[in-house]
């Protein structure tokens, strides 16, 4: 009597963990590998180099992505504990100084595009990296769409000021391979010794 | 030893109550720089703090322009120089005709009883970078207020009126293009002195003459210089040439698209007038004045001549 209870019983428990085994026919599922604790500084030196990457003399090529704007989605949706609402803000400012803008007109951008991205952290890392980065057209948008609308209310805006959305279209497309780049470090093995084959 | 609660529960504020605080700090900055210059401060220390950082970044970009200069050929050379060594030629003749024009025009002055026209002295000054920005047309340039740049001041290069210096840093001084839209200068036809006011363009790189009647005397391809009614542009510096002219009948006024000489975005080397712009205007007199641009730092004769 005990031995069949115990027989049914890891039955089901076999036909319980099938079930929960990962799909072996149609789509392979990617192997999920786990990530290395990311380094302060990394985000840190990727955050500045980005902003840099803004400072530098785009002019009127209004199509360049904001490649702050990207790493910093990217930060807010990998580590929304260490990068917040609070550096996008400041961020902003500086941004703010350096294009001759309204002083806060890109703070408020950024810390929309940050909640955006905070909020929606959980959701957006299922998703393989091109499905991401619909997602994060949508955010870029949005800041990009508030931003407009300050200057609509101050009344300095250009008819053409909807070309400036190709960037956000250009900034999503980059964001696979950023992810890729921004990732790598945490994506080493734990021991030097497992890359080499010997 | 404390302990604080498990990193778990601890999210500290809320995400929203960020957005919320941050939006409207935010809001309220916008707020404030668009009414008043409040936060000029504070600007200009964060400009300071930028500053060396932009410089260093326009160096890969001078270093492209070096090595290409540097790679220019021969016979491109060749060119410049002849047409240079014509223009000199050509101006030769212009300039001493001029010394002469300028003693007969002071004597007539004279005998008409009319005030001198001031000399202006001018600063040279290198446009650094544009304003990456889609919606409003700026250059930064090298001088600052330490140069004794002061906003107001008019901006020309070898062709024309480029623009007007709108805020000043320590170190370096915003310029606004004309073609900005919320830029303004009081023009007038070269030909026929009709006086009109000239307004930044709904296309790029265009100006657009406002409030002339369907039936003004305009053609295309007549110049158009300014007329320093404002008392901050000298007069008769051209400004833009008509593009073409709309006289639609449904319209009052014609719709005139002016293309402006200077190189606006694409000239590196400018030329700042220092002059001073003429005092305010009381209130009360402030509707007779013209329209003067586009002051930041000097909104009150603008908000008059709209009374």
């Amino acid at each position: 009597m005990r031995s069949l209870w115990q027989r049914l019983g890891g039955e089901r428990l076999e036909a319980v963990s099938a079930s929960l085994r990962p799909p072996t026919v149609g789509r392979s599922v990617r192997p999920e590998q786990v990530l290395r604790p990311v380094r302060p500084a990394f985000i840190w030196a990727t955050l500045g180099s980005a902003f840099l990457l803004n400072l530098l003399p785009w002019g009127h090529a209004i199509w360049v992505p904001d490649f702050f704007a990207l790493t910093l989605v990217f930060w807010n949706v990998h580590q929304p504990r260490k990068v917040g609402m609070g550096v996008a803000f400041v961020f902003g400012l500086l941004m703010d100084v350096h294009n001759g803008a309204l002083f806060g007109e890109h703070a408020l951008a950024y810390t929309l595009l940050s909640y955006g991205a905070i909020s929606l952290h959980r959701r957006i890392q299922w998703f393989p990296a091109g499905s991401q980065s619909i997602y994060v057209m949508g955010l870029l948008l949005v800041a990009q769409l508030a931003s407009a609308a300050v200057r609509l209310w101050v009344g300095g805006a250009s008819p053409y000021w909807w070309l400036g959305l190709l960037s956000s279209a250009l900034g999503a497309a980059m964001w696979p391979l950023l992810t890729a780049l921004l990732l790598s470090p945490q994506r080493r093995p734990a021991k030097r010794d497992d890359t080499r084959p010997l | 030893m404390e302990y604080g609660p498990p990193p778990l529960f601890n999210q500290g504020v809320s995400a929203r109550a960020r957005l919320a605080f941050f939006s409207l700090v935010a809001a309220a900055l916008i707020i404030i720089d668009a009414q008043v210059n409040a936060l000029d401060a504070i600007r200009n220390g964060v400009e300071i703090l930028l500053f060396p950082v932009q410089r260093v970044l326009l160096w890969p970009r001078d270093l492209a322009v070096d090595v290409g200069d540097y790679l220019t050929t021969l016979g491109s050379l060749n060119e410049e120089n002849a047409r240079l060594r014509l223009l000199a030629v050509e101006q030769a003749k212009l300039a001493q005709q001029a010394t002469q024009l300028q003693l007969e025009n002071d004597q007539l002055r004279k005998l008409a009883g009319v005030r001198e026209r001031v000399n202006v002295p001018a600063q040279m000054v290198v446009a650094l970078y544009e304003s990456r920005d889609a919606f409003s047309r700026k250059i930064v340039i090298d001088r600052g207020k330490k140069d004794g740049m002061r906003a107001g001041y008019p901006v020309i290069d070898e062709a024309g009126v480029v623009g007007q210096v709108t805020r000043v840093f320590p170190l370096t001084a915003e310029v606004t293009l004309l073609t900005d839209k919320e830029q303004s200068l009081p023009v007038q036809i070269a030909r026929n002195g009709l006086r009109a006011v000239a307004f930044g363009g709904q296309e790029p790189e265009t100006l657009e003459l406002r409030f002339l009647p369907a039936n003004a005397d305009i053609e295309n391809g007549d110049s158009v210089v300014t007329s320093g009614l404002d008392g901050i542009y000298p007069p008769g510096m051209p400004v833009a040439a008509v593009l073409h002219v709309d006289r639609d009948v449904k319209d009052q006024f014609a719709r005139i698209v002016l293309k402006p000489v200077a190189g606006m975005s694409r000239s590196r080397i400018l030329l700042v007038l220092l002059a001073d712009p003429p005092p305010l205007v009381p209130a009360a007199e402030g509707a007779r004045a013209g329209p003067s641009g586009n002051l930041r730092g000097d909104r009150a004769p603008a908000k008059a001549a709209r009374r």
